[in-house]
C-alpha cells in the first residue's frame, strides 16, 4: 500500500504543473485532429492510460484517501467512513442500472445523483460538483469496477 | 503469549497446491449445486447432508506441511459443568468497529444500543460472546472504549478478536483487555470453543517498511489486496480444536465461535478461513455442531456435513452480499436503506434448546422485517448480473 500510495503522490505532484488538469502523459491528439487520421497504437494506449489514471484517482477517493480529497478540494465524508467500507469492489453501486427511478430521492436519478446522495447521507460529507474532477474520477472507478456487468437500464 | 507475527508457510503451501484448487472446485460444485435453495418455511433449522467424500484427501497431506505459529491456549475460568443439557440463552454482539468518540459517535451509539438490548433480556442471557472487530483501527483508545461499553453488562463475557482489533499492536492491547484465544468451556451440556482466525496474516509489512498504522489501515480495508488470505486457524489451533473435541462424545452438542466463516464464501474479502477444509476434517464426526461467526456483517446460513454455520449481523454497518458464493441455504436479508444508520445492523440472541439439542438463532435487527421474501427486495437479487473486479494495480 505504501509503495502504491507514494507512487501516486509522486504522480500527482507532477500533475500540478499542468494547471488543474491531470495529464502527465504525452499530449493527447488535438481536438481538430480527432478521428481525421488513423490512430496509432501509442495513441490508443495513451487514451487507455488516461482512463486508468482517473480510475486510480477514483479508487483513492472511494477508499477515503485524505490527500487526494484535499488535492481535489472535496470532503466526501465527515464520519470517517469511506465509500469502500460499504461498497467493497464498488459492489452495490449498480452503475449499469442508471439512470433510474430512485426511491430515496423520489426522482429519476443519475449515478452522479446517487453518488452525491451517499456523500451527504451516510457520510455526512459535502456534495461535490456533478461535473467536477472528483465526480468524474469516482464515476470512472465505479464503472470500471463493474465493467463486466451487463447494462440493465432502469432495473431497481 | 508471544506477540510475534506468525509466518504461515503452511498456509502458503496449502493455497498454492493444485490439490487445494481442485478441492475448491469440487466443493463449489457440491455446495452451490443447481436446484439447492434456502427453505423459506423453516429456513434456519433445516438440515441437509452433503456427501462427505470431498472433505477427505488433501487436508491430511497439508497437515504435515511446515507450521510456525505459537499460541497459548487458555481454558476459561468457568466451572466445567457436566450433566445433561438444559435449555438456555446467550447473546452475540460483534463488529462494533468503534472509532474514538471525537471522530464519530454513530458506531458508539449502536454498540450502546446493542448492550442495552442485551441488558433488557429477561431472563438475562447466561453469557455474552463478543465476536471481534470491537475497534475500527486497533487503537487502544477504541479498544478501551469498547471494554467500557461492554463492561456495562453484568453477565459473564467471552471474547474472540477480529482483524480490526489486532494489526496496530499485533494483539497486545486486545490480549491485555480480553485475554488470549483460543479457549474452551462447557456450559449446561454444551462444549463452547472460541477461535482466533485473524492473527495469522502473512508478513506483507516488513519488506514494505510499513508503520503499524499503515499495516492496520491495509488490514482494515476489506477489498485491499495487501493482506492476502489472512484468515486462518493455523496448525496449532487446528490441533487445539482436535484435542478439545477428542474427549467429547460425537453426539454431544458443540458450538464454535469464530470471527470469519469456517467455509469458503468469498476469499477476496476473506469471507472464509483458508484452512476450512482441515476444520471440516476435524469436526466431521460430530453430529451436533454449530459455528457462529461475525466479520461478514450480513445474514448468512450454511451447512457442510453436519456443521451448521450462522453469520451474524454487525452493529456498525452492513455489507452487501458478495457477487458470488452466497450459500444457497441462506435466506438473504433485505436490501439496506443507506439513509438509516440503524438499518441492516443489530445483534443476536441464541437459544440452546435442550429438547432437540438444537441451536436456534434470532437476528435482532433494528427494523421490522429482516429476511427478504422476493428477489427484488433481496440483497442478493442483483448477484446474477453483477460481475465485480479487483481494484486497479493490485491495491
Ligand atoms: C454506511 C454505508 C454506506 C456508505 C459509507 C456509502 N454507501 Fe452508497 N449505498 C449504501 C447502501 C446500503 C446503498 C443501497 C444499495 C441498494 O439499494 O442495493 C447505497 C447505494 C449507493 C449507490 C446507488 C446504487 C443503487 O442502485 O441505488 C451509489 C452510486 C452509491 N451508493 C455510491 C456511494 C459512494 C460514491 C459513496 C462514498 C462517497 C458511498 N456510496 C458511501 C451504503 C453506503
Ligand atoms: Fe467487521
Ligand atoms: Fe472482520
Amino acid at each position: 500500500m505504501r509503495a502504491t500510495r507514494s507512487s501516486w503522490v509522486a504522480l500527482l505532484a507532477g500533475l500540478c504543473l499542468a494547471g488543474g488538469t491531470w495529464l502527465v502523459l504525452p499530449e493527447p491528439p488535438r481536438p481538430a485532429l480527432a478521428h481525421k487520421e488513423p490512430h496509432t497504437s501509442e495513441q490508443l494506449k495513451l487514451f487507455q492510460d488516461l482512463f486508468m489514471e482517473q480510475v486510480g484517482i477514483g479508487d483513492l477517493l472511494f477508499h477515503g484517501d485524505a490527500e487526494t480529497e484535499r488535492r481535489l478540494g472535496v470532503t466526501l465524508s465527515k464520519t470517517g467512513w469511506a465509500c469502500a467500507m460499504c461498497h467493497p469492489y464498488a459492489s452495490d453501486t449498480h452503475p449499469a442500472q442508471f439512470p433510474k427511478w430512485q426511491e430515496q430521492m423520489s426522482k429519476f436519478a443519475t449515478l452522479r445523483d446517487m453518488i452525491n446522495w451517499c456523500i451527504e447521507k451516510p457520510n455526512e460529507g459535502e456534495a461535490i460538483d456533478p461535473d467536477g474532477p472528483a465526480m468524474k474520477a469516482l464515476e470512472a472507478y465505479i464503472t470500471w469496477s463493474n465493467r463486466n456487468s451487463p447494462l440493465q437500464p432502469g432495473v431497481h | 503469549m508471544s506477540l510475534d507475527h506468525h509466518h504461515d508457510e503452511h498456509g502458503d503451501k496449502l493455497l498454492g497446491s493444485d490439490d487445494f484448487q481442485q478441492a475448491r472446485r469440487e466443493m463449489r460444485r457440491v455446495l452451490w449445486r443447481p436446484g439447492l435453495r434456502a427453505d423459506t418455511q423453516v429456513s434456519i433449522t433445516r438440515r441437509i447432508f452433503i456427501h462427505r467424500a470431498l472433505l477427505g484427501g488433501t487436508a491430511a497431506a497439508a497437515a504435515t506441511a511446515g507450521w510456525l505459529p505459537r499460541i497459548n491456549t487458555m481454558d476459561m475460568a468457568f466451572a466445567q459443568e457436566a450433566g445433561p443439557p438444559s435449555t438456555f440463552r446467550f447473546a452475540w454482539i460483534s463488529d462494533t468497529h468503534l472509532y474514538p468518540k471525537e471522530v464519530n459517535t454513530r458506531f458508539v451509539e449502536k454498540a450502546v444500543r446493542a448492550v442495552n438490548d442485551v441488558k433488557a433480556m429477561d431472563p438475562p442471557p447466561d453469557f455474552l460472546i463478543f465476536g471481534g472487530d470491537l475497534a475500527q483501527l486497533g487503537d487502544p483508545v477504541e479498544l478501551k472504549l469498547g471494554a467500557e461499553i461492554i463492561n456495562e453488562l453484568d453477565v459473564r463475557k467471552v471474547f474472540i478478536p477480529g482483524e480490526h482489533d489486532w494489526y496496530l499492536d499485533m494483539g497486545k492491547t486486545w490480549n491485555e483487555l480480553f485475554g488470549t484465544s483460543p479457549w474452551t468451556f462447557d456450559h449446561k451440556g454444551v462444549r463452547f470453543i472460541g477461535l482466533d482466525t485473524v492473527s495469522r496474516a502473512m508478513d506483507f509489512w516488513t519488506a514494505r517498511n510499513m508503520t503499524p498504522t499503515e499495516r492496520m489501515a491495509a488490514m482494515a480495508t476489506l477489498d485491499g489486496a495487501l493482506g492476502g488470505a489472512w484468515a486462518g486457524l493455523g496448525r496449532e489451533q487446528l490441533d487445539f480444536l482436535d484435542r478439545t473435541l477428542s474427549d467429547w462424545g460425537t453426539d454431544r452438542p458443540v458450538v464454535i465461535f469464530s470471527h470469519n466463516p469456517l467455509y469458503e464464501y468469498y476469499p477476496p474479502w476473506n469471507f472464509w478461513v483458508r484452512d476450512w477444509r482441515e476444520v471440516h476434517e476435524i469436526v466431521k464426526p460430530y453430529t451436533k455442531i454449530t459455528n457462529i461467526h461475525g466479520h461478514t456483517h450480513q445474514v448468512l446460513y450454511n451447512e457442510i456435513g453436519a456443521m451448521r454455520s450462522i453469520g451474524m449481523l454487525a452493529t456498525s454497518w452492513p455489507w452487501p452480499y458478495a457477487p458470488e458464493g452466497v450459500p444457497k441455504l441462506t435466506r438473504p436479508m433485505l436490501r439496506v436503506d443507506p439513509g438509516d444508520p440503524f438499518d441492516g445492523v443489530g445483534w443476536g440472541q441464541i437459544t440452546f434448546n435442550a429438547d432437540n439439542q438444537h441451536v436456534e438463532h434470532e437476528y435482532m435487527m433494528w427494523r421490522k422485517d429482516i429476511l427478504a421474501t422476493s428477489q427484488v427486495d433481496s440483497g442478493t437479487g442483483d448477484n446474477p448480473t453483477t460481475f465485480l473486479s479487483p481494484r486497479p494495480d493490485g491495491r
